[in-house]
């Protein structure tokens, strides 16, 4: 096999891997293969390798760097700098918000929320504007999951109870024919 | 194509003509290449990888995500059971489909016009988007239409912030309006009905989705609401100006997606974004209905529901709902003592405290009594009766009575609603004895109304005559009938007898006096009755017959940790020292007491309890404590303090924690909540499983101890529940007589019935 031929098959094999990387590309950033295969720098690069090879891929990832589970937990309130008596007397709250029924979307019901536990709120009497001295009144926090919100409490030390969520409903099937069903119960004359 | 009801904007009609028929899909020759046609599975499979449909399921893609659902689903339905929301005005997931909106138009392939999603049934291979252009726009020209009709005054309007029509106008609607006033006419205004002291209606903001006429007539049960005119001059109202006469009017305040019914209370007090929520439970009645309390500086704003499947699926009762202002008057804020004068005379917690000690601790405990009322949550009556119980005293009864002879209340079979709420929706009879639901229990109500229009649910009532918005036998209104029934001589009683799962409910209200034995015998031996005759059909041989509705939200709370029911033991007794814990239904009189009696009462308002009272302690109302309540179903649920006890009133384990501090040697070890909860767990472990319910059983030897004693006798008098009308609906408990909202109901309520308009 002389020189060239290798040469040749390495153009070849950098095209191929080209073309398949242009293909996981998303359609703006597509250019033509043809000119790639032109160009000089390109074809003495070494031949590109897919994410998957090189292990950065989240299945690989996961089977040759397996997680190192310390037994230890987050604590950070020795230098949080938060006050002892928002640490120990405070109760966190971890619920699922329910739907709110004045409307019928159901976005802000789809996260776990984090909040404490109610303390005094007055009316300023200068300008009545709602006042408290409790500085977690307004810490409402979002996570995706319990688990995430367990964790963060314990982090910081609070006191914390779960609310599971209420049971999904299950709905029944309806139609629009049952407004005109000979089911005298069903059949309403007000509408 | 003409839609089939066309009673609705004449603007919205125009957009109907895009209604998409299933039928001729079928047979119209595909004319697009852009997708299959249903007539060809085996292409549609070679696209797609061949799905493994187990039943009769149908399978079809909303936004090319794969779904499974049963026939008969709408589109909008299926839509929701991957996730994606399809905007909507008329259609409600507890209504009936209206389909007049036209909001929720989507894309189907193959289909040339737009679809009503809500009102469409799935199809086999269906291929919907949600959110293509053509969809996108055909929501815009929807929007465009509402809008041009829809006065532009958001910024008064109390809806503002949470409206769907706002929110989505903000997503789908145009930016300019191609409507021009040619003819300088204005845009459509509509006259305001008044429909009573609850719901305010700026009827010009309507946009005639229908569903508080559908909630009406379908879930409240009253046909007050309707339309009446066609297209754009059509009118949402009561045809003649008359109450929305309906315990759970409310309701149509959230149902409403725009602001034209809203909140007459509630009008212009708050804005939603400034206003904070409060997840907890209501103790209006003993259902404990889930709610929000939305919450502003510390007051209490509004009450609304939270949706919880199986207590109150969405709805709650005016009283749950607008009583909120009774927590803001008649409040007791400051310790009083009596002085020498004889009057109550403000004094601080110590003084208090040491006071009352000094009282108790004169007597002994046996002649020390407890009293306690409908809305006390387990953490206090624990409390209470640990501390009394430190002191010899054994004497601790509810206010509500319950008869005791047989097992009485020491199998919790006996007082609870067994079958639960949701049983109604299995249930194919209901035998509702000695109550009216439709004022006892509003939300159960609508849960039985349900099952009666849906499943066709038998309803048999003993006892008075009244309007529960559905049909039903009428056993007899006396203990007699009731007699004839458990001994299965009434002409009833083979029809009765067929059912297959039957739930007999009885009303505490009919429990009080010394008929209420009789009327739970009866009751029991009918129970059985219908249970082995139901074994035999049933499959479902754990289905438990007998229930007990009871009027107060911490009745059971308080039977589960040991009361003793009716306040009969004290009036023997003629105790020395009572401790009236929230009790202000007026059982127990000075008269009941010995002469030189002293009488501490506990609690959040200055109602008749505190009237008789030698020393107050102000206490808190649910809003205001972290709390414990069980339902008549013998749920736990956990009440959240929303806004804090005013003045110097403090939660109530506190008060009676720290009043045992004050009396010699009845310390209590509890220094926290969580303390109490830890013992509340040592006494019953249920009661801190929040929203699970704890069945009961021991059925069978409970109802032996009734077969196998003698038949209590009783005075033949009529099962009259206490409230028959709706004006006695409004006020019943001490937060709700305070409430200046329910005496504007009553008074609504009385001035309906001398109209020719109302019906009962």
């Amino acid at each position: 096999m002389n020189s060239s031929t290798v040469l040749r098959r390495t153009i070849v094999s950098a095209i191929q891997q080209r073309q398949l990387s242009a293909s996981l590309l998303p359609r703006t950033l597509h250019t033509s293969t043809a000119v790639r295969a032109k160009s000089i720098t390109e074809l003495q690069d070494a031949p590109r390798k897919s994410v998957e090879e090189v292990g950065l891929g989240r299945v690989n990832r996961e089977k040759e760097f397996p997680k190192i589970i310390l037994d230890v937990k987050d604590d950070i309130t020795s230098f949080n700098g938060v006050p002892k008596e928002h640490i120990h007397e405070r109760t966190a709250r971890i619920y699922v918000p329910a739907r709110n029924t004045m409307q019928s979307a159901t976005n802000n019901s789809r996260t776990w929320k984090l909040d404490f536990d109610v303390r005094e709120r007055w009316e300023n009497p200068l300008m009545g504007w709602s006042s408290s001295a409790d500085p977690l009144s307004n810490l409402a926090v979002t996570f995706s999951s319990k688990e995430d919100a367990i964790q963060f409490a314990e982090k910081n030390g609070w006191n914390y109870f779960v609310e599971e969520p209420q049971p999904v409903w299950k709905f029944k099937p309806k139609s629009y024919g049952l407004n005109f069903s000979w089911d005298k119960k069903t059949r309403v004359s007000t509408k | 194509m003409i839609r089939p009801r066309g009673r609705m904007l004449n603007t919205v009609c125009s957009v109907a003509h895009h209604h998409f028929n299933p039928s001729s899909s079928l047979v119209l020759p595909t004319t697009t290449t852009r997708s299959l046609s249903l007539g060809q599975p085996l292409l549609q499979a070679a696209k797609q990888p061949p799905a493994v449909v187990p039943d009769n399921r149908v399978e079809l893609f909303i936004d090319d995500k794969r779904v499974l659902c049963e026939p008969g689903t709408t589109v909008l339905q299926a839509a929701a059971m991957v996730g994606v929301e399809i905007p909507r005005f008329c259609y409600h997931d507890r209504l009936s489909i209206a389909g007049n909106c036209r909001m929720c138009l989507v894309e189907v392939e193959k289909s040339v016009k737009p679809v009503a999603s809500c009102a469409m049934p799935v199809m086999k291979g269906m291929r919907v988007k949600t959110n293509s252009v053509a969809t996108r726009k055909a929501r815009e020209g929807v929007m465009e239409f509402l809008l041009m009709n829809h006065p532009l005054d958001c910024p008064i309007c109390d809806q503002a912030g949470e409206c769907d029509l706002q929110d989505q106008s903000m997503m789908f609607g145009n930016d300019r309006s191609r409507f021009t006033d040619i003819k300088f006419e204005g845009k459509r205004a509509v006259e305001d009905k008044n429909i009573g002291p609850l719901v305010k209606t700026i009827m010009t903001r309507c946009i005639h989705c229908t569903r508080c006429i559908r909630f009406a007539s379908e879930v409240a049960g009253v046909d007050d609401l309707g339309t009446t005119g066609r297209g754009g001059d059509m009118q949402v109202g009561t045809y003649v100006e008359k109450l929305f006469a309906s315990e759970l009017s409310g309701n149509v305040i959230d149902l409403c997606p725009v602001g034209a019914l809203t909140s007459k209370p509630y009008a212009f007090t708050a804005r939603p974004w400034e206003i904070r929520k409060c997840e907890t439970v209501d103790v209006m009645d003993a259902l404990g209905s889930n709610i929000v309390v939305n919450t502003r500086g510390g007051e209490v704003m509004r009450v609304l529901p939270r949706p919880n499947e199986d207590v109150n699926e969405e709805w709650i009762s005016d009283k749950t709902r607008f009583a909120y202002d009774g927590l803001k008057r008649q409040r007791l804020t400051l310790p009083m003592l009596k002085n020498a004068q004889g009057v109550l005379e403000p004094v601080d917690w110590e003084a208090a405290l040491t006071g009352i000690a000094a009282k108790v601790s004169r007597v002994e405990g046996r002649e020390i009594a407890a009293l306690v009322g409908g809305l006390c949550d387990v953490e206090s009556l624990v409390v209470l009766k640990d501390l009394l119980n430190r002191l010899g005293c054994e004497t601790l009864c509810t206010e509500e009575a319950f008869p005791m002879n047989a097992a009485g209340t020491d199998v919790r079979s006996n007082y609870l609603l067994n079958t639960k709420i949701t049983g109604v929706e299995e249930a194919d009879l209901v035998i509702l004895i000695g109550t009216n639901i439709r004022f006892e229990a509003p939300v159960l109500n609508a849960r039985i109304r349900k099952a009666y229009l849906h499943n066709n649910l038998r309803v048999a009532v003993v006892g008075k005559k009244t309007d529960l918005h559905y049909e039903y036998d009428h056993v007899g209104d006396t203990i007699q009938a009731l007699e004839q029934l458990a001994n299965g001589e009434h002409k009833l009683s083979k029809d009765l007898a067929k059912a297959k799962k039957p739930m007999i409910i009885v009303g505490s209200s009919s429990l009080q006096d010394a008929d209420g034995a009789a009327i739970l015998a009866n009751a029991i031996v009918l129970a059985d009755k219908l249970k082995s005759g139901s074994s035999s059909g049933s499959s479902d041989h754990d289905w438990k017959v007998l229930n007990v509705l009871h009027r107060h939200a911490g009745q059971v709370g308080a039977l589960d940790v040991g009361y003793t029911p009716g306040a009969g033991k004290i009036k023997e007794l003629k105790p020395r020292v009572l401790y009236m814990l929230g009790a202000d239904a007026g059982v127990v009189t000075r008269k009941d007491l010995a002469a030189d009696a002293f009488v501490i009462y506990q609690g959040h308002h200055g109602d008749a309890g505190a009237e008789i009272a030698d020393a107050v302690l102000p206490g808190a109302a649910y809003t205001e404590k972290s709390a414990t309540y069980v339902n008549t179903e013998g749920r736990a649920q956990r009440a959240n303090v929303a806004v804090t006890p005013p003045g110097m009133a403090r939660e109530d384990w506190k008060i009676l924690r720290a009043l045992s501090e004050f009396i010699p040697g009845a310390s209590l070890p509890y220094e926290k909540l969580e303390d109490v909860r830890h013992r509340m767990a040592d006494i019953a472990p249920h009661l801190l499983r929040y929203g699970a319910v704890e069945e009961a059983n021991y059925f069978k030897q409970s109802h032996a101890l009734v077969h196998g004693s003698k038949r209590p006798s009783h005075s033949g008098r009529a099962l009259a529940p206490p409230q028959t009308v709706l004006e006695d609906f409004y006020m019943t408990d001490s937060i709700s007589r305070a409430s200046r909202t329910m005496a504007k109901c009553i008074q609504a309520a009385r001035h309906h019935k001398t109209t020719k308009y109302s019906v009962s």
